[in-house]
């Protein structure tokens, strides 16, 4: 459903795309994580066409982006990270001025409109202006409008940015919905549980490009994990390395009996510090 | 579906300004109260007809430039609001836009000038003897003011900003245009000066109108239109490069 290839974006000397290249199947939600200046949000702005790129393609459901930007963006949903809604006016009439630019009229606007604040738990703000919502609210309301067409492409910029819990449930939910209807999804955050919630394959961006993408075994199966033994004379063993339970039943077999074990798996954090970190460091 | 979306963004910003009606209201309310507060200055020292005709194109040449914030900050928060991103990223052409915000825009600057014009004929009599001339000045003047409004709504980095400058913009060239104080009483320096002044041609527009004096009445609308279209040119430049993202 989407494909980049080999993105370049410049701003003078900073590179903000370095050869971005990044797939997504449809049905497939893709968990883009990075350290913040990574190429996120860049590439997100590229794909809805918001900024060119100085080299690379874009296409969304087989049409380029930047040859038929706007028969494109009809097929996208987009939620950027800064909040982007009227506050003077309703969550309704910003729902129904985003649902029109993408085509929907009348039952099937208001349908959609109705379908989006029950999944997203808006309506009982539906008429009031966003001006005066909290900001899990906006969140939701936001997240509404790239939600409203059924795009066959959804881009999440962290949605769930500074959202309380009841708002990361509502949105986690409607994304998987989403997918299961078919959807591509890209969901850039920086709350990794949120992944393992959406079942999501990751990509690790650094430096303006994708250092490592697959699904979450297959990344975590490279790391190492860790084990953690006391003593009860207060001293303490760590074992590491990549088979770590093997030392430890050494040391079970061999050495005096532990107080305390703490064995530590693998976590899309681990990865995240260990190649967004490298990235960071490039 | 290319009408579609710009009627809907047409409906969408007349909610937007009626959500917040009072910048509108002010802007048509006030040139109404120094009407009819001037205008026994103005007759005093024209006479009746002609003081009145001085009494309402000068305030309304006043008003409408002020109005000028309102078409600024309608440009200026879609860009604070993030809104103008969300636009740019949904299917909708430039021109599409460009109808869909400058439409309503429009219809209030026309709007108010309108109020203005029908408030001088009932309170004061005022005759206007080519509506045709009257008509076509209201909407170029509408047009330049929509087109440096804009403009200047690129530039601004904030509503204090816009405001410090629609401020000193308007209240200038609405002196030096002989809008406020009768360009005969303006200093020499003033006078020189006026001309360069589009508040000069759009009282040149109105006067020409109001007596039905096409020629002057044309040439003024060539001098605006050209002003219109340097303002155009300046927000094109600043929509495309200095909101510092290059469009698709």
């Amino acid at each position: 459903m989407l494909a980049a290839r080999d993105l370049t974006k410049h701003y003078g000397a900073v590179r903000a795309l370095d050869g971005f290249t990044l797939d997504v199947a449809a049905g497939e939600v893709v968990g883009l994580i990075g350290h913040n200046g990574a190429g996120k949000t860049t590439f997100a702005e590229v794909v809805t066409g918001l900024i060119r790129p100085d080299r690379g393609s874009v296409t969304v459901g087989g049409i380029d982006v930047t040859r038929r930007p706007r028969v494109a963006r009809a097929q996208i949903g987009y939620a950027p990270q800064e909040f982007g809604l009227y506050p003077a006016v309703t969550v309704r009439q910003n729902l129904t001025l985003f649902g029109r630019l993408y085509g929907l009229r009348r039952r099937a606007l208001a349908a959609a409109i109705d379908e989006a604040a029950i999944d997203l738990m808006l309506d009982d703000v539906l008429d009031r202006p966003v001006g005066v919502l909290s900001g899990g609210q906006k969140r939701r309301a936001q997240a509404a409008t790239a939600l409203l067409h059924r795009p066959a492409l959804l881009l999440l910029d962290e949605p769930t940015a500074g959202a309380d819990p009841v708002t990361r449930s509502a949105l986690l939910a409607a994304v998987r919905t989403r997918a299961a209807a078919g959807a591509a999804v890209v969901y850039t955050t920086h709350y990794l549980p949120e992944l393992d919630e959406l079942d999501a394959t990751i990509a690790v961006a650094a430096g303006g490009r994708v250092i490592a993408r697959g699904d979450r075994a297959s990344l975590l199966s490279g790391l190492p994990s860790r084990a953690t033994v006391g003593y009860p004379d207060g001293t303490s063993t760590r074992l590491s390395g990549a088979d770590p339970i093997a030392a430890l039943v050494d040391v079970l077999m061999s050495g005096p009996a532990p107080s305390a074990i703490d064995l530590h798996r693998p976590s899309l954090d681990d990865l995240y510090l260990t190649l967004a970190g490298a990235g960071h460091d490039r | 579906m290319i009408a579609d979306r710009s009627v809907a963004l047409i409906r969408h910003n007349f909610a937007v300004m009626a959500a917040e009606p009072g910048p509108i209201v002010s802007r048509i309310v006030m040139p109404l109260v120094l009407i009819t507060l001037t205008r026994p200055l103005y007759a005093a020292a024209f006479g009746s007809a002609a003081g009145s005709a001085q009494a309402v194109s000068g305030m309304l040449v006043m008003f409408s430039l002020m109005a000028m914030s309102v078409v600024g900050l309608s440009i200026l928060t879609e860009r604070l609001w993030h809104t103008a991103d969300r636009l740019r990223a949904a299917p909708i052409s430039p021109l599409e836009m460009f109808a869909g915000k400058a439409t309503p825009i429009l219809a209030v600057l026309v709007t108010q000038q309108i109020v203005v014009l029908a408030y001088g004929r009932v309170a004061f009599g005022l005759r206007y003897t080519s509506p045709v001339l009257l008509g076509g000045t209201v909407l170029i003047w509408g047009v330049m003011l929509l087109a440096v409004g804009t403009a200047v709504g690129t530039m601004a980095r904030s509503g204090g900003a816009l405001s410090a400058m629609v401020d000193i913009g308007s209240l200038s060239i609405t002196g030096l245009g002989g809008a406020f104080v009768p360009l005969a009483l303006l200093p020499g320096w003033a006078r020189a000066l006026a001309p360069a002044s589009p508040g000069y041609w759009a009282m040149r527009a109105m006067n020409g109108a109001l007596t039905g004096a096409a020629g002057p009445t044309l040439q003024a609308w060539l001098v605006i239109a050209a002003v219109a279209v340097l303002a155009t040119l300046i927000a094109g430049v600043r929509l495309r490069h200095g909101w510092g993202r290059q469009a698709v």
